[in-house]
């Protein structure tokens, strides 16, 4: 099972109190994978919003011109979240994950419960979402340097 | 704008979907409308992102400007329009707005809501504020489809220049060239140059490889760059039109 104290210093979970974090704990799952597995692709529908527990994780983009081209957006090692896409509208990934270590584990926790909780407790879907907001605003910056790159713009890194 | 067309306004406002009334009505006690003509700047890129802009009616383009250079339509990357909203940067670090706003119509009427003011409000009302985050992040993500579809599209350029920047073509010095590359393009004012990476096309020994293509010339390969020599290819080839003979691969 998944410690309280792993969950509390997950950044997208920093601010829940123990009955919070306890329900959370309650729809985790681990999931394991070996270097280069696939753990989604962009364009799928998300099932799940992740977290990394150990090991590290590689989110990259998919060159459409090529698509054996894949650009690394970000690189997450324990306690990351990542798949926020599975949590907002219109559910779809935006970049795939794969495993970047010799293993790594992962916990998932189903979309549909996890979005039952912040019908159940309002106050722990505002904090959540507000971290994962922080998530999305980081991914968009990253993702945005990554456009500058590709579109030979150095000048705009500064974006 | 009255109180009841207010609301009405706002209850089809994109960041504010899924609101009651009565929520609309603490949202809209702050609010505060201005009116801006065309090209006036509403924000700047990297300025303190401290509220949220509501776009009553005309249209904001959201442009990247480039250093020492006056703004250009070329340059935006997305328009919004009514009912639309700017500014989800007041509720992610670093709190700068990641890009600068311009009016893009005769003029535009726009509402300004304070981030403190909406972040009281999620706090009386965390289900206001579960909705409010859903739906910022639902904005984030679409701006995220345009700008990954705005990597692959450049809607100006006429010539392309592709950096085969596989392992092969890294070791062989790939980078560098593309940093000269990009050095010469923005000296050079040339907003139709479009540069693109890609993997090895099977000439390793060759490498780095850059393939030039301009309007509907025949791609011209050049083999084994240098930041001298992509310098010289710029400015002879794509500039001047004469092709690089000593240096090209092949043609297709």
């Amino acid at each position: 099972m998944i410690s309280l104290d792993f969950l509390e210093n997950v950044e997208a979970f920093v601010d829940l109190n123990d009955d919070q974090l306890t329900a959370i704990q309650g729809c985790c799952e681990i999931a394991e994978f070996k270097r280069g597995e696939e753990i989604f692709a962009a364009g799928e529908i998300p099932e799940y919003f992740w977290i990394v527990q150990s090991g590290q994780v590689n989110l990259t983009w998919d060159a459409p011109e090529s698509p054996t081209l894949r650009d690394t957006i970000t690189t997450l090692s324990e306690g990351k979240p990542f798949g926020w896409s599975s949590l907002v509208p219109p559910y779809r990934y935006h970049l795939s994950a794969h495993c970047a270590s010799r293993s790594c584990k992962t916990v998932r926790i189903a979309r549909d419960r996890l979005l039952q909780l912040f019908e159940k407790d309002a106050q722990l879907g505002y904090k959540v979402m507000s971290k994962v907001m922080m998530v999305v605003g980081q991914r968009f910056h990253e993702l945005q340097d990554e456009v500058a790159r590709r579109r030979g713009h150095d000048i705009i890194n500064r974006w | 704008m009255g109180a009841l067309d207010f609301l009405e306004f706002l209850e089809k406002v994109d960041i504010f979907k899924g609101f009651d009334k009565k929520q609309l009505e603490a949202v809209k006690k702050r609010g505060q409308e201005k009116k801006y003509l065309y090209a006036d700047r509403l924000f700047a890129e990297g300025e303190n992102a401290d509220r949220i802009w509501l776009v009553i009616d005309g249209k904001v383009d959201l442009r990247f400007d480039l250093p020492g250079r006056p703004t250009s339509e070329e340059n935006t990357v997305f328009s919004i329009t009514a009912a639309e909203t700017l500014g989800w940067s007041s509720f992610v670090p670093p709190f700068k707005y990641a890009l600068s706003a311009y009016s893009a119509t005769k003029s535009c009427k726009i509402l300004q809501i304070s981030k403190d003011h909406l972040l009281e409000c999620f706090e009386k009302d965390p289900r206001m504020g579960l909705i409010f985050m859903t739906n910022v992040a639902a904005i984030a993500s679409r701006h995220m489809d345009q700008l990954q579809k705005s990597a692959t599209v450049s809607p100006v350029a006429k010539v392309k220049i592709t950096v085969h920047m596989s392992t092969c073509g890294i070791a062989a010095g790939a980078r560098q060239v593309m940093s000269a590359l990009v050095d010469e393009i923005a000296r050079s004012d040339r907003p139709d140059v479009e540069v693109a990476s890609s993997g090895c096309i099977g000439h390793c020994k060759n490498e780095p490889n850059v393939t030039v293509e301009i309007g509907s010339d025949e791609p011209v390969v050049y083999q084994k760059m240098t930041p001298d020599k992509i310098r010289q290819v710029f400015k002879e080839h794509i500039q001047g039109g004469k092709v690089q003979k000593e240096y090209v691969l092949n043609h297709f």
